[in-house]
């Protein structure tokens, strides 16, 4: 008897738990079979008693009024009584969690751990419970993880490669308003850890590396390649400078040279012949020039009957056509008289029109504006076709025209200078 | 000198036995009003919200005019300002004459019981005459009846009034519960 009330005395919330779900239970262990418990609640000024039933070594009471103190009474042989009070939302002791489920993620490297509990589908305990994940290498420590969560992560780097783990959750309430203990562990579930992924973390480390070096050395030539082509090509294109009108116009008002040929004095222009050119008989000479050797036996005869015509090639009859620059003299420079002929067309006797020279010739002393000259006979021809001999009458060549725009009777057209507008007007 | 006394004494001890009862409240948890908060929203909101959703499987159309032969006047609560702790009780207390109406289900009318017990629990309040709350024990004794009873669906006027009733209770916890929360 005194054993069973010095137990009595030192029973404390440890031996007692409340299971809340749609009945309340409250159990008590007691281990003397001879003990019975009685659970009394005072409501309403009314003190209801009721024996809790005994099952092996735990006793059972189903109740659903949660907020009401209970008393709970122990009984003995002796009919003696030893009552302690109870806060029933104070010894909850959730039901265990099942369903743990583990997934490797590879990507992260991480092991997602969810796992379930009766509570959730239930109304007093939802969200009001903190869960523990137990979980160890085969044989080794236990270490565990505390969640308010349905879930947890493991990081990979903390576990072994392909080692065997197992896992196991249980719960507990969290201690806003319902307090109680641990509930009983889960049933364990094992999972095996991936293969290391080393290679892939330093082959990316390396791409890494290789890739920051490859774009140091770009930064560094392209800051080079700026720095040299700065002044020249990068500023001008980027920064343009603005004209300096003052030098714009100096450049364009600047005096002509002392010795520039240039001149549009219609005076000096007076050594040079300047013949009226009908522009179809030109270009039928040019033609006719321009053809093959048939055709200057035919042609050439008609156009130096008697008459060794000055004429001038049109600026632009041909291709082969060309400017032809005029000397003070009268006198085709060289190199321009060897294009346009061509040393194979036209022979030149020797003594008479040297292959390094050539003169404007004539035959019958003609004005010049009534003649045309043609290159074609460096000297006159003769109606045979051969070229003739001719020597250059400087007092000819540099004979003015008197009258440039009368018409030669032969339809003999002369070139319009300048100086011919000059006189015009 | 004697009489005198007796004579200016003695009526005012039957006024202060009469106007007493008027302006007592019968609700002891008056300033303790964290305790309160902390067992509705752990406790009594979870029922009440249970009850709430046993009272939408019958529907609304049941309580309109059209529907309703006797054309009765649902008596309507009110949750008056100041005054939340005394119009729940109020509520409560109506809603507990409910429990012996055979034409609601019985699943129905038992949890709108509970609710109300624990309802005058929390608030530490009696009703008025006649004592309903005397039937709470017997509420709480018995087993938590599953929602088995579903074919009495019927449109009855007890129905009607149970449903206002609940609809009145839980908006006037929701006003009550944000004021003691501030």
């Amino acid at each position: 008897m005194e054993s069973h009330f010095s137990e009595m005395r030192e029973m404390s919330k440890q031996d007692s738990s409340l299971t809340v779900s749609n009945q309340i239970i409250l159990m008590l262990r007691r281990n003397d079979c001879h003990v019975t418990l009685a659970n009394s609640t005072k409501d309403y000024n009314n003190y209801a008693c009721s024996d809790m039933k005994k099952q092996e070594d735990v006793f059972f009471l189903q109740f659903i009024d949660i907020l009401s103190n209970r008393d709970v009474c122990m009984y003995s042989d002796m009919k003696r009584r030893v009552c302690r009070s109870l806060v029933v939302t104070d010894i909850v002791k959730p039901e265990v969690p099942f369903a743990i489920n583990v997934t490797y993620e590879r990507e992260a490297n991480e092991y997602l751990i969810r796992y379930c509990t009766p509570h959730s589908r239930k109304k007093y305990l939802k969200d009001k419970l903190v869960h523990q994940v137990a979980y160890r290498r085969k044989e080794g420590i236990w270490k565990t993880i505390e969640s308010p969560y349905l879930q947890i992560k493991l990081l990979g780097k903390n576990l072994e490669n392909e080692a065997s783990y197992e896992v196991k959750v249980r719960s507990q309430p969290n201690g806003d308003y319902f307090k109680g203990t641990w509930s009983e562990w889960s049933t364990s579930k094992s999972f095996r850890t991936a293969r290391e992924q080393r290679s892939t973390e330093s082959y990316s480390s390396v791409v890494m590396v290789i890739l920051s070096i490859l774009g140091f050395m770009l930064s560094i030539v392209m800051i080079a390649l700026i720095v040299v082509f700065w002044e020249n090509r990068i500023k001008p294109a980027v920064w343009p400078d603005l004209p300096d009108h003052k030098k714009t116009l100096e450049q364009l008002c600047k005096k002509p040279k002392n010795n520039f040929d240039t001149s549009f004095n219609p005076e000096s222009f007076g050594n040079v012949h300047i013949h009226k050119v009908d522009g179809l008989w030109a270009k039928a000479e040019l033609e006719n020039f321009l053809q093959p050797s048939i055709a200057p036996e035919t042609s050439l005869p008609e156009k130096f009957r008697g008459v060794s015509d000055l004429r001038m090639i049109p600026v632009m009859a041909d291709k082969n056509s060309l400017n032809l620059p005029v000397s003070d003299k009268g006198v085709w420079p060289a190199e321009a008289l060897h294009r346009l002929l061509g040393t194979s067309q036209f022979a030149v006797t020797e003594g008479s029109c040297s292959s390094s020279t050539y003169e404007v010739c004539h035959g019958n002393r003609v004005p010049l504006h009534n003649t045309a000259f043609n290159l074609s006979s460096t000297c006159s021809l003769d109606p045979s076709g051969q070229p003739h001999p001719e020597p250059l009458n400087d007092d000819t060549v540099t004979q003015m025209l008197p009258n440039s725009d009368m018409r030669s009777p032969n339809n003999e057209e002369a070139y319009v200078t300048m100086s011919n507008f000059y006189k015009i007007q | 000198m004697f009489h005198a006394f007796f004579r200016s004494t003695l009526p005012v001890l039957p006024l202060l036995l009469v106007l007493s009862p008027v302006n007592a409240s019968s609700c002891a948890m008056r300033n303790k009003t964290t305790e309160i908060r902390v067992k509705y929203e752990n406790i009594l909101s979870h029922d009440i919200n249970e009850l709430v959703n046993m009272s939408a499987v019958y529907p609304d159309r049941c309580c309109k005019s059209g529907k309703n032969k006797r054309n009765e006047t649902i008596k309507v609560f009110f949750c008056n300002d100041t005054e939340e702790i005394e119009s729940l009780q109020s509520m409560a207390c109506n809603m507990l004459r409910f429990l012996n109406k055979q034409r609601i289900s019985k699943a129905f009318r038992w949890k709108a019981a509970f609710v109300s017990c624990r309802t005058l629990k929390i608030l530490q309040c009696k009703c008025e005459r006649p004592k309903k709350e005397k039937v709470c024990p017997e509420v709480f004794n018995t087993e938590d009846t599953e929602t088995g009873e579903q074919s009495k669906k019927k449109c009855y006027q007890e129905v009607c009034e149970l449903k206002e009733n609940i609809s009145s209770l839980r908006s006037c916890w929701n006003k009550f519960e944000k004021i003691i929360s501030r």
